[in-house]
């Protein structure tokens, strides 16, 4: 009964709390989670946002790995585009099934973020912010006038479809949502643990001494340029695999949907509202602003601009009084939970401890 | 070299005029106080829209409207320095020169306005007809159009008055030092965030001439700002942070590139071969053209 003495441990563990409250509430929130496409069933409208959340989480996570080590991306769109473009166009046009094209895909985001960012990772502050814009705008010009690069038909600006092959997982095609909603939660699940893991590493603490002051990083022998190149590139590869499954879930890409400048204010948007240079911000914020656009998307509809007004507004707004994220708050009250109510006597021993201490 | 390529490469000085006027602005805005500003476009979008109103509503002629945009010019700049970036200033260490979050404040803030131009304007093309200096002068087989000639003069005028009013006055050296070293300048007595405000509403006031000035020629809608104010940027780098001869030099190498480039090819191939020069400066040598301020 070896299993059995394991749920007693783990049992054990959590009345004991030494397992944090954190990840209990992580455990918690996963279940739910898995549950909600079978609780909404019938309801595939609610699954579609709870996807989209999950997307746009995903893509403001890896947009995140950049700002850890310092900097900041406006232009990720490119990287979502590549991907999305790399994998449908592979599929639609050679018949590559998605599950191969994505490693193209990756390979291509990378290839991108090399192109921009060893050049660039040596300049400081805006610069790289700016090339990134420019970069970004490059490509979308590109895509958007060119019909044909070479033999392969890019649609110069048009709407590109997707065939439709109806249940077929070897080319990534499902008839029901199900599907799709568990991987992209596998993907939020394991970009956001991959970001942490990379936070607690010997680069992520790099990461943080080249954010806190670079000079002082260097002056230790931190060679920041390698380790920003490393973190935009990782950010770059991860990108272009959410552009890939972006392009798979929704079926169709033009230039206006996965590369437009809109698109890389979005991704900021979210990383800025649920926290820039944090690990679990960017996922925090997927959650708060996604449902508010469909919202807005459902109740504005009449008045397209008025959506972006809300979105500058709520850009500035947080820029201006909360300029890391949600994400602070958060991180605070869980601590507040977890002193006051999960570890209220581990935590008097501690006090004592640090009293018995300063005598 | 053929006649159409002479035309496009006087063209391309008449259109480089343009970007220098814009330059110029965003050369004060971001050589000085360091920030990039993402909504210059939009900004200058706005004013034209008001210098547009006063020719449509009160018929009053865009070249005289700017006596009355100009100033709304700087006390719009001077406002948005002093409500919505000082603050960020004041909370960053005092050693971030640059700091990133006002790009991204920047940015919200275009969306902001350039959406309300939409919501309040329409996806419309507006458009100036019948102000002063109409028709064309002819050199030859050129036929120059006056009221982009007029640009161009006014990119020569204001660059040299800019440039004046930069080294050889009082306000200027203030200026100045507060682009070159914050701190420093403080310590001198200087009002920093005062001279930050001025500097932003100087930009916009450049900026809304450069506007005005094009207006009668110019269609207007609400997102042709940000082509505009792109260009800029890459006339700004290219030029040299901070250089006001250098915005010159570089609108006007931009607009023969752009519509020599178009010659050639399309225009479509032209503006990425202009970006690609933005990064190829970016990269090879960020000080730009004639910059003076090491980064």
């Amino acid at each position: 009964m070896k299993q059995n003495r394991g749920i007693e441990a783990l049992g054990e563990r959590l009345r004991t709390r030494q397992i944090p409250l954190g990840w209990v509430i992580i455990a918690v929130v996963l279940i739910l989670l898995i549950i909600v496409p079978f609780a909404w069933k019938d309801n595939s409208y609610y699954v579609h946002i709870v996807i989209t959340i999950f997307i746009w989480g995903y893509m403001a996570t890896a947009w995140g790995l950049v700002g850890q080590s310092g900097q900041l991306s406006f232009g990720h769109a490119a990287f979502m585009g590549i991907g999305a473009y790399t994998t449908g166009i592979l599929y639609s046009q050679f018949g590559v099934t998605p599950w191969l094209g994505v490693f193209v895909a990756i390979g291509l985001a990378t290839l991108g973020g090399v192109i921009i960012g060893i050049p660039t990772l040596r300049l400081r502050g805006v610069y790289f912010a700016l090339a990134t814009f420019a970069f970004g705008f490059i490509i979308l010009m590109i895509v958007k006038n060119a019909t044909y690069i070479g033999p392969v038909y890019i649609g110069g600006g048009a709407f590109l479809t997707l065939p439709r092959a109806g249940q077929a997982p070897a080319v990534f095609q499902f008839e029901s949502k199900t599907p799709y909603y568990f991987m992209a939660l596998a993907m939020l699940a394991g970009i956001v643990y991959l970001s942490h893991w990379f936070n607690r590493s010997r680069m992520g603490f790099y990461w943080t001494a080249i954010r806190g002051d670079q000079d002082a990083a260097e002056s230790l022998g931190i060679d920041a340029a390698k380790y920003r190149l490393r973190a935009f590139l990782i950010s770059c590869a991860l990108t272009g695999l959410g552009g890939a499954f972006f392009m798979q879930y929704f079926r169709f890409f033009s230039p206006q949907k996965v590369l437009d400048v809109s698109q890389s204010i979005q991704i900021a948007l979210i990383g800025i509202v649920g926290g820039w240079q944090s690990v679990f911000g960017p996922m925090i914020g997927g959650f708060i602003i996604v449902p508010v656009a469909e919202l807005l998307r459902l109740n504005l509809g009449a008045f397209p601009a008025m959506s972006p007004i809300i979105y500058g507004i709520i850009l500035m707004l947080f820029i201006l009084f909360m300029p890391n994220g949600v994400n602070e708050p958060f991180m605070r009250g869980l601590n507040w939970l977890e002193r006051k109510y999960w570890r209220p006597s581990q935590n008097a021993n501690n006090e004592n401890n640090e009293k018995v201490g300063r005598q | 070299m053929s006649e159409a390529l002479v035309a496009a490469v006087v063209t391309g000085i008449l259109l480089g005029g343009l970007y220098a006027v814009i330059a110029l602005g965003l050369n004060l805005i971001f050589g000085i106080i360091r920030v990039i500003n993402f909504a210059h476009g939009s900004i200058m979008i706005i004013l034209m829209y008001l210098g547009f109103f006063l020719w449509y509503l009160l018929g009053i002629d865009p070249y005289v409207g700017m006596l009355i945009v100009v100033p709304v010019a700087f006390g719009f700049g001077y406002g948005i320095q002093h409500v919505l970036i000082r603050p960020m200033f004041k909370r960053e260490k005092s050693y971030v020169v640059e700091p990133l979050g006002v790009l991204l404040l920047m940015a919200g803030f275009d969306l902001v306005i350039s959406n309300s131009a939409l919501w309040a304007f329409q996806a419309r093309v507006w458009y100036v007809y019948g102000s002063a200096f109409m028709g064309s002068v002819s050199l030859g087989f050129l036929h120059l159009t006056k009221q982009r000639l007029i640009v161009v003069l006014v990119a020569v005028l204001l660059t040299a008055g800019v440039y004046w009013l930069l080294n050889h006055t009082s306000l200027g050296n203030r200026i100045r030092a507060v682009g070159q070293n914050r701190e420093a300048a403080a310590i001198c007595g200087i009002n920093v965030h005062h001279i930050y405000a001025l500097t932003f509403g100087l930009g916009c006031a450049v900026t809304a001439v450069g506007g005005c000035a094009a207006l009668p020629f110019m269609p207007i809608t609400p997102f042709a700002g940000m082509g505009l104010a792109l260009r800029a940027f890459v006339v700004v780098i290219l030029g040299g942070l901070g250089s006001v001869r250098g915005a010159l030099l570089a609108g006007i190498i931009i607009g023969v590139v752009e519509t020599v480039g178009a010659h050639f090819t399309n225009s479509s191939i032209a503006a990425i071969i202009v970006f690609a020069i933005f990064l190829i400066i970016i990269v090879s040598r960020p000080k730009g053209l004639l910059g003076t301020i090491e980064v």
